[in-house]
């Protein structure tokens, strides 16, 4: 098992409730698995939301395998102007 | 001979050894004063009495050069343009001083001032963001700003889009901010363009600038801003809002990525204003830092946000970088 930290902004914090959670999750998840584990916790609250990937503070273009200690974040485009 | 008044100003920091002679009537020289000059006041016969180099001074320019070449005159050099250049150029050094709060930087410094004067910048959006980049980059002293939104004024507008008050409702937003605009700095030219931004025309609106700002409330304009920045190679700086929190990016700047890397199409989600609320500051923190990063971007400033999206949270005041 490792331990991941997942940043929370825009409409994710407000799915999720806060500003940061912290996961023990299985060795070797996948940016993938997380945000599927993420969109499970919001309930619905992410459905048709797009989520971008940054891993340490790096955007994550492509699946990848997370390690332990890392932070992620999933961003959503925000649209106000 | 003939000198400029720049040249001219530079030889009398330098205390270089020369005699200013006004050779003018004295109803010009009290009408038309050479500030910042000590001149002697002599005629045509008498110029050749006064020893050392010497700097003719007429109203125009004109009669002095011609004095030159009649007399022979050595050492002697005709103020080109005469008072009246002399004049101008001291206004228009009088005027850089309105930025001596920013030029006093070195990171700005008179050579970055000029640059911002001779800058020209789009901003797409005249609401939340663009109000307040808008008025910060007028003060700032760039040279052009071309302002594009369709929008008209509306009461809910107001309290978050400073340019506007109740008297303008029903007012095309782009024509009352650049009446307000004006009144900050009458130097800058503002082109108000009272039109959205579409595939026909987003190019012709954003190439013949520095810097194009996204300061629009929509993700389907946001795409096409940046096909056009990619397209023009003018830098995009985009900022978007969402309740407390707001994101700041310079894209497709020097190779950097661009909005369709960050949120490759068709990116969903993420709220209006009017959707998910939004308090007033929020777009005043946010169209800041990109009147910020413009700035800077102009400037040649190499700490800046090229390649990273800053998310600034205004419950926490935390901002995070990530790098694209």
């Amino acid at each position: 098992m490792m331990d991941v930290t997942i940043k929370c902004f825009s409409q994710v914090k407000y799915a999720l409730g806060m500003n940061e959670l912290n996961l023990t999750v299985d060795d070797g998840l996948t940016t993938t698995e997380l945000e599927k584990l993420i969109r499970e916790k919001a309930k619905g609250k992410l459905d048709g939301v797009s989520l971008r990937v940054s891993v340490n503070q790096k955007y994550v273009p492509h699946v990848i395998k997370l390690k332990d200690g890392d932070e992620v974040a999933f961003i959503p485009p925000v649209q106000g102007g | 001979m003939i000198t400029t008044p720049k040249e001219l100003q530079e030889w009398n920091d330098e205390v270089k050894n020369f005699t200013v002679i006004d050779v003018r009537p004295e109803v010009q020289r009290k009408e038309f004063p050479l500030n910042g000059l000590n001149t002697v006041v002599s005629n045509e016969n008498e110029i050749n009495l006064i020893e050392g180099s010497k700097v003719l001074v007429c109203q125009f320019g004109i009669v002095t050069e011609g004095m030159i070449i009649e007399n022979d005159l050595e050492d002697t050099y005709s103020l080109l343009g005469g008072a009246q250049a002399w004049i101008e150029f001291q206004n228009e050094q009088f005027d850089l001083s309105r930025w001596s709060r920013q030029t006093v930087l070195p990171e700005v410094g008179m050579e970055g001032q000029k640059k911002l004067l001779n800058a020209a910048v789009a901003i797409i959006g005249m609401g939340g963001l663009g109000c307040p980049a808008a008025q910060s980059l007028i003060s700032a002293g760039i040279g052009k700003l071309k302002i594009i939104d369709g929008d008209k004024v509306e009461l809910s507008n107001l309290h978050r889009q400073p340019l506007y008050g109740p008297d303008d409702i029903g007012q095309l937003k782009v024509i009352v901010a650049k009446e307000k605009l004006e009144r900050l700095n009458c130097n800058t030219i503002i082109e108000p363009i009272d039109n959205y931004l579409n595939e026909e025309n987003g190019l012709s609106y954003i190439q013949d600038t520095e810097v194009v700002i996204d300061a629009t409330d929509n993700i389907q304009t946001r795409q096409l801003i940046d096909l056009f920045s990619k397209e023009s190679s003018v830098p995009m700086v985009y900022g978007g809002l969402f309740r407390f929190e707001g994101q700041v990016a310079v894209l497709n700047a020097n190779g950097s990525a661009g909005y369709s890397e960050l949120f490759p199409e068709p990116p969903s989600g993420g709220d209006t204003c009017a959707d998910a609320g939004v308090l007033g500051m929020l777009p005043g923190i946010i169209g800041n830092i990109q009147a910020l990063e413009t700035l800077k971007l102009i400037v040649g400033i190499e700490s800046n946000l090229i390649g990273k999206l800053l998310i600034y949270d205004g419950m926490s005041h935390s901002t995070q970088i990530i790098q694209l």
